[in-house]
């Protein structure tokens, strides 16, 4: 761009940024101890804004073509989506190694462990908006169902982990069959605000049913799992796992334990999805994606298939509930608000539907990321929410948009996004 | 072809669909003999394509029946099925507007087709998923089938691309031999060759002909009902012709008869005259 | 009896509310399909200036009383439109045309960009404003209990239906109006027909935002506590309404809102507030349910 044209728009940006940030930041509200508002100015603040923005804007115009940006999205998308076969791999290695892993402690493997559980949120929400397209925000209603239940199944009965977990995601899919059931005839973004309107309801109740959940206190003294029966702590007897295995006692042992268990539970999450997918019923819901209305000439009833994927979603998310439960020992309605279902959604998106290491690159980089802009304090949000437009403007079909056939007669060759539709239910 | 003997594939009666004020189809009746290719013309509007969507249950008429007698002699009322259920009894259709599966490669289209079967061979998903060996086999003979289809209408060196990437006349074929796998007792096809040039015309005339036989693929003889424009198809392939205007049944008999039809040419001409 | 009056009163000036937000999601979809799901934040925006302006206007004691509250529902409508446009500019313009999903997650991730925006620039307390338009006129009285029409909420209700009248001439009398239906109906036609559609889908979100400020500046004044939260229930509920009114349709925003604002309000005084959002999401459920497209919804047929 010629430079007095960049110099003209990067003027115009800034004029806007004016109107934008006079009001919001050049002046300010606050209470003052007599219980008043009164206001402060801040210019200063005002024009280093708008400095930035003339400056940020020139740039673009004189160095970055919009072409340019679009093309560096586009130029990733080949590479990443061949290598993505030996990427993953990669990638599993690396987790399935990652504790023993010198520099990697009791932090960084909280941290992996968050990273995980969002990667599975991810791929279990990924059979729902991925496969069978159809658009859930209330994702979080079935983490949360899966926590509580296993948090009051253990509070009420005294059940272990181990017996709860799959009663957790039974009972998950149990809440997606029965919401699943009256409105999976709506379409697109009436399911939308169903399934929102789910997972508040369930967010609403869990704070307000106080005698059974605890309300917005939670439920804490959630026990924690078991290395099969033997508990995780530091007495050292042979009743421990430390004991047991003659192990000097280390709290890093559960956390080591409690890495490895979501690990399985996200390669679990993997491993179905992977199989279902070359089979009917997975090529089914790709198929409601492709074309409801096909579907049906052909015979299938549609209600059932995406049932069956609404429930293993909610089944998933269920599991995964029930870890974080066991993980925190501590559960309140604070952790299953919209935003959760939000991010997951946006980690699908981001990833790219339907693909499978696209959701955990993107798992990783948003949450990891997340993570490491935590010296931002309260901008954090701020970066985390401006990513997401940057990176979807930037790449609308996510990091892998194509998809791979599930059966060839020859080689299997990616389909481009331009054929894949994303569903409309 | 002895219809005393052998009941008629579909038989339609009093048909009539209405949208609010509209009479979109006005008690209409006809058969489509079995074995035969049974062509429903008539003009734009005429809502040829409306007896299609009650008669594979995408409408639910407003009254009369729509029977069915399978391969088996079962007899099966359509009007009273849900649409997947429809496709299930025996009735395979295409569309208008070509609605393959786009990002699907040809042949997963074709074993989509084949969902119902292959379904229930995995134990509804739960034995494949363990590694229930009977799936396996399953498997491969759909693929076998869809392979099949796939050498009939000549794509089968394009198996492996998307659905979405195919010419025009392609996926034309591609649609018809999908529906075709799903192993129907009758086909229906709603303007197979619009679009399609001469060339593409005939060499789907002839593939109708050769599903009417049986000689495309192993797939059992399978009637067909065919909407179409293209009157030089419809007066050379079909067996039986059933002529609406404006949702009326204006004339039925075989393609020789309804050329000399006075009402026929009247709607025709007064259709040409309009445009 | 008396209490039931004083309850429509009530949830009439609260429904007038969220109908409001309501058209703006209505308006949206209408014409590009998407959820726009920073409206709610929008709406928050608008408040934000309100209480800036308002502030600035009585403790500067430049003015006062209702030419203060017209002032100032100027200044927060010119402001909050400049944010519409410009979260249409940046987030939703450049993906025109792509995937149903990537505006939405654009959409999400703008809505938390506004959220924290605000927290970061104006603090994360809540914001307290004593009442501006104090009193009102008794209707009624039935023992001790007095049916009250507020001055506020005579605000409320004359503002609301003076801004729905003027929004109502733009869309049915006006070029604008007629651009933007046309839009709507198919798009493609309209640009090759000659008219602008970026122009008319920046319009669309200008005026979307305006009523959000005109809504956001209600609420302010009538409820005296902002914070930067505000936005997301308000949000889910206003766009609550417009689906259970039927999305698309303006004349439905507006209705589900006024019902969505009714049942919050009855299901609060007659039965527990704290499930007031459960009662008002189920029964958008179940009007789904019965009827998929909402109220005033058009009947969609899929053509085959
Ligand atoms: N879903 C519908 N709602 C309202 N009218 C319809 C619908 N489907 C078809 N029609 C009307 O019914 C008439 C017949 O249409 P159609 O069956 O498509 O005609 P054809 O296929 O013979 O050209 C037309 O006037 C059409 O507008
Ligand atoms: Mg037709």
């Amino acid at each position: 761009m010629a430079f007095s044209a960049a110099l003209r728009d990067a003027a115009k940006a800034t004029a806007i940024a004016f109107g934008l940030f006079v009001v919001m930041v050049g002046l300010r509200t606050d209470v003052s101890p007599t219980g008043a508002l009164f206001l402060r100015t801040r210019w200063t603040e005002l024009a280093m804004v708008c400095a930035l923005v003339f400056a940020g804007r020139l740039a673009i115009g004189l160095w970055v073509t919009p072409r340019f940006l679009t093309n560096a999205g586009g130029s990733l998308a080949a590479p990443l989506a061949k290598a993505g076969a030996f990427f993953g791999m990669g990638l599993l290695v690396v987790a399935v190694v990652l504790p023993a892993i010198p520099g990697i402690g009791r932090y960084e493997l909280d941290l992996a462990i968050l990273v995980l559980t969002y990667v599975m949120l991810g791929w279990g929400l990924n059979i729902v908006v991925g496969l069978a397209g159809l658009l859930d925000l209330g994702y979080v209603a079935f983490y949360a169902v899966g926590a509580y239940s296993y948090a009051l199944l253990a509070q009420y009965f005294g059940l272990s982990f181990w017996v709860c977990l799959p009663l957790a995601g039974i009972l998950a899919a149990f809440w997606g069959i029965l919401l699943g059931f009256p409105v999976l005839r709506l379409r697109g973004d009436y399911l939308a605000i169903v399934t929102l309107a789910f997972g508040e309801i369930i967010r609403i109740v869990l704070l307000n049913w106080v005698d059974l959940t605890g309300g917005p206190n939670g439920i804490s003294g959630i026990p924690r799992p078991t290395f099969f029966g033997l508990p995780f702590n530091m007495s050292g007897d042979p009743g421990t796992f430390a004991g047991f295995f003659g192990l000097e006692p280390s709290p890093t042992h559960r956390v080591v334990f409690l890495y490895y268990l979501i690990l399985c539970l996200a390669l679990l999450t993997n491993w179905v999805t992977i199989r279902i997918r070359r089979q009917p019923i997975g090529r089914a819901w790709e198929a409601l994606r492709e074309d409801e209305v096909a579907c049906r000439a052909l015979g299938i009833n549609v209600t059932n298939t995406k049932l069956t994927a609404f429930a293993l979603g909610a089944m998933f998310g269920g599991f995964a509930g029930a870890f974080f439960a066991t993980r925190q020992a501590f559960i309140s309605p604070e952790s299953f608000t919209f935003i959760e279902s939000a991010i997951i959604l946006a980690i699908v998106v981001l990833g790219g539907l339907g693909s499978q290491v696209g959701v955990a690159v993107a798992a990783i980089v948003m949450i990891g990321g997340f993570e490491l802009f935590r010296d931002l304090d309260e901008w954090r949000m701020l970066v985390f929410g401006a990513a997401m437009v940057i990176i979807m403007v930037l790449r609308p079909r996510g990091l892998v948009g194509s998809r791979t056939p599930t059966v060839a007669l020859g080689q299997k060759r990616s389909i481009g996004s331009d054929y894949v539709s994303e569903g409309r239910g | 072809m002895s219809t005393t003997l052998v009941p008629d594939i579909l038989s339609v009666e009093e048909l009539t669909m209405r949208f609010g004020g509209l009479l979109a189809v006005d008690r209409v009746s006809f058969e489509v003999p079995r074995g035969t290719i049974t062509a429903l013309i008539g003009p734009n509007g005429a809502g040829k394509t409306t007896v299609f969507n009650c008669i594979t249950g995408f409408y639910r008429p407003t009254g009369g029946a729509v029977r069915l007698t399978t391969h088996e002699g079962r007899e099966v009322i359509l009007n009273t099925l849900k649409d997947h259920n429809i496709a299930r009894a025996g009735v395979a259709r295409t569309f208008q507007n070509i609605r393959l599966f786009a990002g699907m490669t040809a042949l997963e289209n074709l074993l989509i087709a084949q969902h119902g079967p292959l379904h229930r061979a995995t134990g509804f998903g739960i034995g494949a998923l363990l590694g229930i060996s009977g799936y396996k086999a399953a498997e491969a003979a759909a693929i076998e089938r869809a392979a099949e289809w796939l050498r009939a209408i000549g794509l089968i060196a394009r198996a492996d691309d998307p659905a979405g990437s195919l010419p025009y006349g392609d996926q034309r074929r591609l649609e018809i031999a999908r529906a075709m796998c799903t192993g129907p007792s009758l086909l229906c096809l709603d303007e197979p060759a619009a679009g399609l040039n001469p060339r593409e015309s005939d060499d789907l005339a002839r593939l109708l002909l050769s599903i009417r036989d049986g000689t495309a693929t192993s797939a059992a003889p399978t009637s067909i009902l065919l909407i179409e424009h293209d009157m030089g198809i419809v007066m050379r392939i079909s067996d039986h012709v059933v002529v609406l205007d404006h949702g009326k049944k204006i004339a039925e008999g075989p393609p020789a008869a309804i050329r000399q039809d006075p009402h026929v040419i009247a709607a025709y001409l007064g259709e040409a005259e309009q445009e | 009896m008396a209490y039931a009056l004083q309850q429509l009163i009530n949830g009439v000036s609260l429904g007038m509310i969220y109908g409001l937000i309501a058209v703006g999601y209505t308006m949206v979809y209408g014409i590009i399909g998407m959820i726009n799901f920073a409206h709610g934040d929008i709406f928050m925006i608008g408040a934000f200036v309100a209480l800036t302006a308002m502030v600035m206007l009585v403790s500067g004691g430049l003015m006062e009383g209702p030419a203060a509250i017209l002032l100032v529902l100027a200044i927060s409508m010119a402001f909050t439109a400049l944010y519409g446009w410009t979260v249409e500019r940046i987030a939703y313009r450049p993906l025109r045309g792509s995937f149903r999903l990537a505006p939405l997650i654009s959409a999400i991730g703008m809505s938390i960009v506004l959220q924290n925006f605000v927290q970061v620039s104006q603090g994360a307390r809540v914001k307290p404003l004593e009442p501006q338009l104090p009193g009102g006129i008794e209707l009624m009285r039935e023992g001790t209990f007095v049916v009250q029409l507020s001055y506020m909420q005579m605000l409320i209700i004359a503002s609301t239906l003076a801004v729905l009248a003027i929004f109502t001439w733009l869309v049915t009398k006006t070029p604008l109006g007629r651009a933007m239906r046309a839009c709507e109906q198919d798009r493609k036609m309209a640009s090759l027909l000659g008219i602008d559609t970026d122009r008319t889908i920046s319009l669309t979100f200008v005026i979307g935002a305006s009523l959000a400020a005109v809504a956001g500046t209600l609420y302010l004044l009538r409820y005296g506590v902002i914070d930067f939260y505000i936005g997301f229930l308000a949000g889910v509920k206003a766009f609550t309404a417009a689906v259970l009114g039927g999305i698309g349709s303006l004349p439905g925003a507006v209705l589900g809102g006024l019902l969505i604002g009714l049942i919050e309000t009855f299901w609060s005084a007659y039965f527990s507030v704290q499930y007031k959002d459960v009662a008002a999401f189920s029964i958008l459920a179940i009007v789904l349910i019965f009827m998929p497209t909402g109220l005033l919804g058009r009947q969609e047929v899929e053509k085959v």
